[in-house]
């Protein structure tokens, strides 16, 4: 296994992990496709209700 | 100086273009399934969820589209009956038509039931902001001899009124139109005071003349101030603090609550009935039809206090044998074409491209093997969104949170807390979200840590591997007793959590049924795909991250002979012997499981991967392209066949139990010499029950703003998942079935 197979190697796995981190943690639990003022919303009133 | 001038007149026109072009801002109000959503659809062309049941938009949602050369951003609000901060919903409809002004109100009213409509219209008057009326399902009104005489309406409100079908996109030209001019001309469209008798109005101008002389009068419109003053309005109250903006409430109300000795809300809420009594019996005329309706008739058998369970019990039966039917031809199709012509020609052109070949391995053997176990599965769920939408879309759904609010009533619910589990039949996410329908912290905190029992899609693909594995003649039956499980631990638990952490009394309810109707084909396909879309994505985003990353913790250290040395084969061990007495207890359903935690579907993803690789799974196909394209074309063909064969089947299962399947080696092999039917049936118990996935993990943080709720689904779930799967495993050695 050369360099060239370990650097592509890091930049799938970081892909990877980017992806992840993007998809679940990023968008804080949203639906795919859920384009919804629902965060700002809930921010507002979750301390109230 | 003519520089100067033209540069102003450029400036100008400049000016009233951007005037021209302004957005007109629509907010659209009305109570729970009057047809909000489904008029902005039509109007605007969007996919906005509908369900012929109360509370499905819990939060605003915005389009924008043109009409008659003028932009126009519509704005569907909450379904709400009132106006008072008493729901989130309520709260989030009122704070956006008081604090964002939108130009016109679009009051959405369901004809079919104008008086209670009308409570909601009353107030939206109250706030002086131009509305049109939309007099929405007007057919249904028509077609049980309802009359309306919307010019009297008109007269007596002050604001246009319209009669709509959105879902036949009648009237909805004319609503447009009457938005516009309603838009372009506000002060001849401004809703009339509605008198509301001497005390209240007195006390109410007393107000009004000292709200004017503050800078509240431009924040707030002054007469729905003044009533909210009036009546307490805690949230109202706790904004202007009346005391330091210098108005006398209790001056203005004392001679009002001396006059009618109760307290002012009551006496304001009697105020608008009043208004919506009166209005109705000038508008509307009845002629009775004679004949029981067909709502009434269904509705005397399954909301029977015997039968209503039993018939939802069975509509549930029914939909899992029929997804299976209709899925599992298509299914299989897209197992055999995973497995064999998408992976030769993957391998072809990374050949083509003299990819390295781990490269090869990666994509065949991580992504393919990974993902396209998942994607496998899609036809299952889409058959299952499918069923879920008609149910909903045809009235049922309300039917059945209506004849378990008993059921839910004994563990301190109400049957308004089973629309949310049902909601996570589809997905566990928007079911947390719609947990905010539910007015009580308590009832709110309670039904989400219970939500996440409820089988949601994502399930399905573990739940078709072990069940064809193992219970291909009774796959319906045995779907249908996971779902159940997960309703009747519900329950279980909710009595639990009842006794310790939410003691009190169950609030009363009172459930709306909505009347039945046929959804339209068109809005049944929107609906599935709005709601299947997820899992493809899914699929292509932390699926498609999870199966590189399993793929690589197989591989390494590199060079790694037996994927049990692997870094995911060892932790995988490490964590086998707490499953051992369940019956799984081997690295490969560890590992798996440990990758669930990330979407419950990659379970079938990871078995996909470690198993891959066996070499008694291996199939070459040496096929030309052409062969494959034509192997793919008419393996299609008969796909559609069977599924449409297998609707009309009368006889069980016929496609779970089919010779293809029998013959076909691959994970389910694997798993069948692995695993026993009892261990099976162990293991997607624990799939079903264990902790809930990271996804709902952070909608739960953002709905209630603490990991607490988690922190205890998470650790009564693992309890509980292991406990069954025990209960499951070593009682059914002890009885001697499935060993």
């Amino acid at each position: 296994m050369g360099a060239t197979d370990i650097l592509l190697m890091g930049v799938i796995i970081g892909g990877a992990l980017y992806l992840l981190y993007r998809s679940v943690w990023k968008k804080k639990g949203h639906c795919s496709g859920c384009c919804s003022e629902i965060c700002e919303m809930n921010k507002k009133y979750s301390s109230r209700c | 100086m003519s520089t100067m001038t033209e540069e102003r007149l450029q400036g100008s026109s400049r000016a009233a273009l951007r005037a021209e072009k302004k957005a007109i801002t629509v907010g659209v109000a009305g109570n729970p399934n009057s047809g909000k959503s489904t008029i902005i659809n039509a109007i605007a062309g969007t996919r906005l969820h509908v369900g012929n049941w109360p509370g499905v938009t819990v939060e605003k949602k915005s389009a924008i589209f043109e009409y008659g050369g003028r932009k126009i951003r519509i704005v569907d609000l909450p379904g709400t009956y009132s106006l008072s901060p008493y729901t989130q919903e309520e709260i989030i409809a009122r704070d956006y038509l008081i604090h964002e002004k939108p130009d016109v109100i679009l009051n959405v009213v369901d004809a079919t039931n104008l008086e209670r409509n009308l409570y909601l219209t009353v107030q939206v008057m109250e706030l002086g902001i131009p509305t049109v009326v939309a007099l929405n399902i007007y057919d249904e009104a028509e077609k049980r001899g309802h009359t309306i005489n919307r010019r009297v309406m008109e007269d007596m409100l002050g604001v246009k009124v319209i009669p709509t079908v959105a879902t036949k996109k009648i009237g909805l030209d004319d609503l447009l139109k009457s938005l516009l001019e309603v838009a372009e001309n506000p002060s001849a469209h401004c809703p009339k005071h509605l008198n509301y008798g001497d005390d209240i109005e007195s006390a109410a101008k007393m107000l009004e003349t000292q709200i004017g002389l503050t800078p509240l009068a431009e924040k707030y419109p002054p007469r729905w101030l003044a009533f909210k003053l009036m009546e307490g309005d805690s949230q109202v109250s706790g904004e202007i603090k009346p005391d330091d903006s210098g108005l006398s409430v209790s001056k203005a109300v004392g001679h009002l609550k001396t006059a009618h000795d109760s307290d002012i809300e009551s006496i304001m809420a009697d105020a608008r009935y009043a208004q919506a009594f009166g209005l109705t019996r000038e508008v509307l005329q009845k002629t009775e039809s004679g004949n029981i309706e067909l709502t009434e008739r269904i509705d005397r058998i399954v909301l029977n206090r015997v039968l209503g369970i039993p018939i939802f019990l069975a509509a549930m039966w029914f939909v899992f044998k029929l997804t299976f039917d209709v899925s599992k031809p298509f299914a299989d199709w897209m197992s055999a074409m995973t497995a064999g012509p998408f992976k030769g020609w993957a391998e072809a052109i990374l050949g083509l491209i003299r990819a390295p070949g781990w490269t090869v391995s990666l994509v065949t053997d991580g992504v393919m093997a990974g993902v396209g176990s998942v994607l496998v599965f899609v036809p299952v769920i889409f058959a299952m969104m499918f069923f879920i939408t008609f149910l909903e879309g045809s009235g049922y759904m309300a039917r059945a949170a209506f004849v378990m609010d008993r059921a839910m009533h004994t563990i301190g619910l109400h049957g308004k807390s089973f629309i949310p589990m049902l909601l996570g039949f589809g997905c566990n996410v928007p079911a947390i979200y719609a947990t905010r329908t539910l007015e009580n912290p308590k009832d709110k905190a309670l039904t989400a840590l219970l939500v996440p029992l409820m089988s949601c899609g994502a399930r399905l693909p573990v739940y078709v591997v072990f069940i064809g594995a193992f219970f291909s003649a009774h796959a319906g039956t045995v779907l249908w007793s996971l779902y159940v499980m997960g309703i009747v631990l519900a329950i279980i638990v909710g009595i639990c959590f009842k006794k310790t952490l939410f003691k009190g009394e169950a609030p009363m309810f009172i459930m709306e049924l909505p009347p039945y109707r046929r959804p339209s084909f068109k809005s049944l396909m929107i609906h599935t795909w709005e709601k299947g879309k997820h899992f493809l994505i899914k699929a292509g985003t932390y699926i498609l991250a999870v199966s590189i990353l399993i793929w690589f913790l197989l591989n390494l250290p590199w060079g790694v002979e037996n994927k049990k040395d692997s870094y995911l084969g060892k932790v995988g061990q490490i964590i086998a012997p707490v499953l051992e007495p369940i019956g799984f207890g081997n690295w490969e359903a560890a590992s798996s499981l440990i990758s669930g935690v990330i979407a419950k579907e990659i379970v079938v993803g990871t078995m996909g991967e470690i198993y891959v690789a066996k070499p008694e799974d291996e199939k070459k196909n040496p096929s030309t392209f052409s062969e494959d394209l034509k192997e793919v074309g008419t393996s299609f063909v008969h796909a559609a066949e069977d599924s449409a064969a297998n609707v009309f089947s009368t006889v069980g299962i016929s496609s779970l139990s089919s010779k293809e399947d029998e013959k076909r080696a691959g994970l389910k092999a694997v798993i069948q010499k692995t695993y026993t039917p009892l261990s099976a049936y162990a293991f997607v118990a624990f799939v079903l029950l264990y902790m809930p996935c990271v996804v709902v993990a952070i909608a739960m943080r953002q709905e209630f703003g603490t990991w607490k709720w988690f922190g205890i689904a998470f650790v009564y779930q693992m309890t509980l998942a292991w406990g069954v799967a025990f209960l499951i495993y070593h009682g059914g050695k002890l009885l001697g079935i499935g060993g």
